[in-house]
């Protein structure tokens, strides 16, 4: 190989010698991407050059990452090679944890509202002054209506455990999470069938139904990695969704299935099943209870009842259920996460749970897997005080009949808070979570906060939740304090503990959530319920994992090497028959329908449309939009809209529209995709923000909670976002 | 032949358009605000085909960058030589401290893969995260794919991942009929969309010169002053914004099955 300095002369190597280059040389400045908070280095002129294990914080998935750290800066977050959960990948907005981190919109330091609620007026206020004044308002609020009378909603995050364990030493049941927005209604269903919500095997699945679950935008680890390497080792994937998402140009066959209607194509699924004889006679007779009624209940389900009720030809229908029986075990109805849809979503998440136990996949290579042990113990805290002036339950029990305990409704709380009863709430305290933006009907949350005393909200920035707040506490993001260990399920990639120690120290004034519930707990009496570190409380947690310490700081990542299959051998199921339930009894005996009965969705009235909302992958629910990375990939959410009735309405791509519900209005440009049903529109989250704190999006888009009203599930107290109609009109016209 | 050829060999039927490496580079690249280094393109069933749903409908996604061209018309459109392709590893480079910011680069390339830095005030564009490869680290879109669509490397080693892929599939390249710059970019199997690469576009002197021009005399003196000095004119009369193909999203493409 010839150096090119020894090369003949050529143009650029004459130049490099004469006057004009030199002079073009000096043109180049330093680019201040992460703009005023860092400066920016030049490639390779750091003097000190770190690489530090750590996981991301994003989202959910806890996807492990390796941070450079130039001269103290993280100059680039890289995916851990060795993680196996997230098969050593970090997706758009793990990269985007950089931005997050230097973020110039995020929380500095104390606020306390000065004007009106919403007015966006604050004061600046000191640590100990802002802690002092959360205790004495929390104190005033457990003397006066009980210590039940504080509501907390701790969001999905390594350090709200800590939220969990304030809230039981102070004495309030009244915690609920983003769970009830989520996927409680598929908790619900997978445990009143198999007495535990699985993991779907998708690595090792030969043929994938995704009904509800858009698994390649949503990104979930590691199932949306694995559907990739299924497909390629040639799992067949069918969807159904109303719309054409990237799961839908990705998969074999798509449906835009009629919304409301999944029942009634997975019922025509068990009907086949079973007239054609094509499960397992063995597996059967040893694990399901309730054949027999439900083959009387499926008698009348056929393919092409279900095609008049949800637009799939029954001949697909007919020919999907006898392919997906071949491939049984390895085959699965895909279970799905988010599953707030419809006032029905347990029901129907059973009829999903129906089949699945109908292909006999449950503890199967390529089926529906049970937890695997992970290995951390709870560590041995004091025992929560015990307050005798408390109300007997939370506040929101008995409002859906079959709701969680633990996690409650936060639907259901805010009608409770509002309706005062059974007994007032008027304190909040918020950690990482924001319903002004995620819970439908936006109006009602207002009027839920017009009820409150006090609301402190802890957040990296001014979400709209923290815009409405009284005090406002800024927290480090992930990539700055230590966290307790985490123990994630990995379907078949693994079972594993992941934990943070600070990559660089906290920005700002920033506290951990930890430090903050510490500092209240103290000035509360409570302190002795506080008297540990997260390190201490890390250790405990990892006591009976003697070789853990050592591979999460070698590796960011312990696996335990658990069994993975075969795990129900010699092991009953945890429900009331000890079989898989068909027919569940216990919800015979509670006057709900033991098997699920299809209930067809209301029509939509002709002038208007069926709103249904989901995700991309630039985006968790309503907390990234502002980043200015993924801001950039998309600045504004849009309406989708079928051209057919856009043309009918004189919108136009791009045309400005404003969209209706009985709970409010938006307007919002619109996105003609001849990819969605024409009696159904589509929108993002995480726009039409009430914050100027969030300086990238504020004034864009519209907001999904202010448009959505607030339907539940009837069982699991679930949101149901997809029970709601939206008039349509171009702007102005 | 060079010893070395780094090439991307991209599995395009793996991509799901998560936007992870276009996010990827701009953090590790420092790519200003508005401004792409990579993309992904987009291939979507016509709309009768949509509306009838079923088995037809499959979409595509298509990851890209800088293709590293065998022919790179970029390096044809530069007049100081500050692009040219790295002897030791065929890449092509801007050589930072030679470009005058003139953008005649830019429409030259079929892709739409350079930029104009607003800040630096030269021109930009994949060069396969030199920094990271100096560390021996692999391209910053390469690690972090989730489905790992993107390979890198030697083409000319046949241990390497991106050559064994080659030897293993076959390939496509994608290319203007007109401008065909043999890109060291491969896709594997089929690939789509196929028509969006547009011609390349020549500053006039340069097309004028290279039409009468024999190949033979590009590397003459003369030539070069002549293009230095209309270049550098150019850069004083022109906007600051050269006509550029930027926003990913925007860059979708008509059905291409």
């Amino acid at each position: 190989m010839p150096n090119r300095l020894n090369a003949p002369i050529s143009r650029r190597n004459f130049l490099k010698w004469s006057g004009a280059a030199a002079a073009a040389a000096t043109a180049g400045g330093r680019t201040p991407v992460l703009h005023a908070l860092v400066p920016a280095n030049e490639p390779g002129t750091a003097s000190q050059v770190e690489h530090k294990f750590s996981v991301c914080g994003m989202c959910l998935n806890k996807c492990g990452l390796i941070a450079r750290v130039e001269d103290g800066v993280v100059t680039k977050l890289d995916p851990n090679p060795k993680f196996l959960k997230s098969r050593g990948m970090l997706c758009a907005r793990g990269n985007a944890g950089v931005t997050q981190l230097y973020d110039p919109d995020r929380l500095k330091y104390p606020l306390l509202r000065k004007g009106k609620r919403g007015e966006g007026k604050w004061q600046r206020i000191s640590w100990d002054e802002a802690l002092d004044y959360a205790a004495d308002k929390m104190k005033i609020i457990a003397e006066k209506y009980s210590r039940c009378g504080m509501l907390f909603t701790p969001g999905s995050d390594m350090q709200s455990t800590f939220v969990h364990w304030f809230a039981e030493v102070f004495g309030s049941y009244n915690i609920t999470t983003h769970e009830s927005s989520c996927l409680v209604s598929r908790n619900r269903a997978y445990l009143d069938t198999f007495g535990e919500v699985p993991f779907s095997d998708v690595l090792h699945s030969k043929y994938i139904i995704m009904a509800g679950a858009n698994r390649f935008e949503a990104l979930i680890t590691p199932d949306s990695i694995d559907l990739m390497t299924a497909r390629k080792n040639g799992c067949k994937l069918v969807v159904l969704d109303p719309r054409y998402t990237k799961t839908a140009a990705l998969a074999d066959e798509w449906y835009p299935v009629r919304p409301g209607t999944d029942m009634a194509f997975f019922l025509a699924l068990a009907h086949v099943i079973i007239m054609e004889n094509l499960y397992d006679p063995q597996f059967a007779a040893e694990k399901l209870s309730g054949l027999n009624e439900l083959a009387d209940h499926v008698m009348s389900c056929t393919p092409e009842w279900a095609e008049t009720e949800g637009d799939i030809p029954a001949a697909d229908i007919r020919r999907i259920a006898r392919e997906l029986a071949a491939a049984a075990p390895a085959a699965i109805v895909y279970p799905g996460r988010r599953t707030s849809d419809y006032i029905n979503s347990t029901q129907i998440r059973r009829s999903m749970a129906i089949v699945n136990a109908l292909l006999g996949n449950w503890d199967q290579p390529g089926g529906l897997l049970g937890a695997r042990k992970v290995g951390l113990a709870s560590p041995e805290l004091p025992e929560a005080p015990f307050y005798e002036d408390n109300p007997d339950d939370r506040l929101d029990h008995g409002r859906a009949h079959m709701m969680f305990e633990e996690e409650g409704s936060f639907k259901h709380m805010r009608d409770a808070i509002i309706e005062q009863q059974p007994y007032p709430v008027k304190g909040w305290f918020v950690y990482k979570y924001n319903p002004m933006q995620s819970l439908a009907n936006r109006r009602k949350t207002l009027e839920m906060i017009d009820k409150l005393d006090f609301i402190v909200t802890v957040d990296i920035a001014m979400s709209d939740t923290a815009w409405m707040s009284d005090l406002v506490l800024p927290a480090p993001s992930s990539l700055e304090r230590q966290d307790p260990a985490s123990g994630l399920q990995g379907s078949s990639a693994c079972a594993c503990v992941v934990t943070r120690d600070p990559v660089v120290p906290a920005l700002f004034e920033s506290r951990p959530v930890f430090d903050i519930l510490k500092g209240i707990a103290g000035r509360l009496d409570l302190g002795e319920y506080f008297d540990f570190t997260v390190a201490d409380y890390r250790k405990q947690q990892l006591r009976k994992l003697p070789d853990a310490e050592k591979a999460l700081h070698e590796d960011g990542v312990y696996y335990n090497p658990s069994k993975l299959y075969g795990v129900y051998e010699g092991r009953v199921y945890k429900t009331r028959s000890k079989k898989i339930e068909l027919h569940n009894s216990r919800y015979a005996d509670m006057g709900i329908e033991p098997m699920p009965v299809y209930q067809p969705p209301r029509q939509i009235p002709s002038d208007r449309f069926r709103l249904v909302i989901g995700r991309n992958a630039y985006f968790t629910h309503c907390s990234t939009q502002n980043n200015a990375l993924l801001h950039e990939l998309m600045p504004e959410n849009t309406l989708w809209i079928h051209p057919k009735p856009a043309s009918r309405l004189g919108i136009r791509n791009g045309s400005t529209v404003v969209v209706s519900s009985a709970a409010g209005r938006g307007e919002i440009k619109a996105e003609l995709k001849p990819g969605i049903r024409k009696d159904t529109v589509f929108m993002g989250s995480g726009f039409g923000v009430l914050s100027t704190g969030m300086s990238n999006i504020f004034g864009s888009g519209a907001c999904v909670a202010e448009l959505l009203e607030d339907y539940a599930d009837e069982l699991s107290g679930n949101s149901a976002m997809h029970e709601t109609f939206v008039q349509v009109s171009r702007k102005g016209a | 032949m060079m010893k070395t050829q780094l090439a991307m060999v991209i599995d395009s039927s793996k991509c799901i358009d998560c936007k992870a490496c276009t996010v990827a580079c701009k953090v590790e690249n420092q790519v200003p605000e508005g401004h792409w280094r990579n993309w992904v393109k987009h291939a979507e069933p016509d709309a009768d085909r949509l509306a009838r749903g079923g088995k037809d409908t499959a979409g595509h996604f298509q990851p890209g960058a800088c293709m590293h061209c065998e022919e790179p018309t970029c390096v044809r459109a530069c007049p100081t030589g500050a692009t040219y392709k790295d002897e030791a590893d065929g890449s092509i480079r801007v050589d930072s401290a030679l470009c005058i910011g003139c953008g005649s680069c830019i429409p030259a390339c079929p892709y739409g893969a350079r930029y104009r830095h607003p800040e630096k005030k030269i021109v930009d564009k994949c060069d396969y995260c030199s920094a990271r490869r100096a560390r021996g680290e692999l391209p910053a879109c390469v690690v972090t794919c989730p489905t790992k669509a993107r390979t890198f490397g030697n083409l000319h080693d046949p241990k390497s991942e991106a050559a064994i892929l080659m030897a293993a599939n076959s390939t496509v390249r994608v290319a203007n009929p007109e401008s065909d710059t043999r890109p060291n970019m491969y896709y594997i199997g089929a690939t789509a969309p196929l028509n969006w690469p547009v011609k390349a576009q020549f500053p006039a002197p340069i097309s004028i010169w290279a039409k009468l021009a024999k190949p033979l005399i590009w590397g003459a003196v003369g030539l070069n002053a002549l293009g230095v000095l209309v270049m550098l004119g150019k850069q004083v009369l022109m906007a600051d914004d050269a006509p550029e193909a930027e926003d990913p999203e925007n860059q979708k493409e008509a059905t291409h099955g």
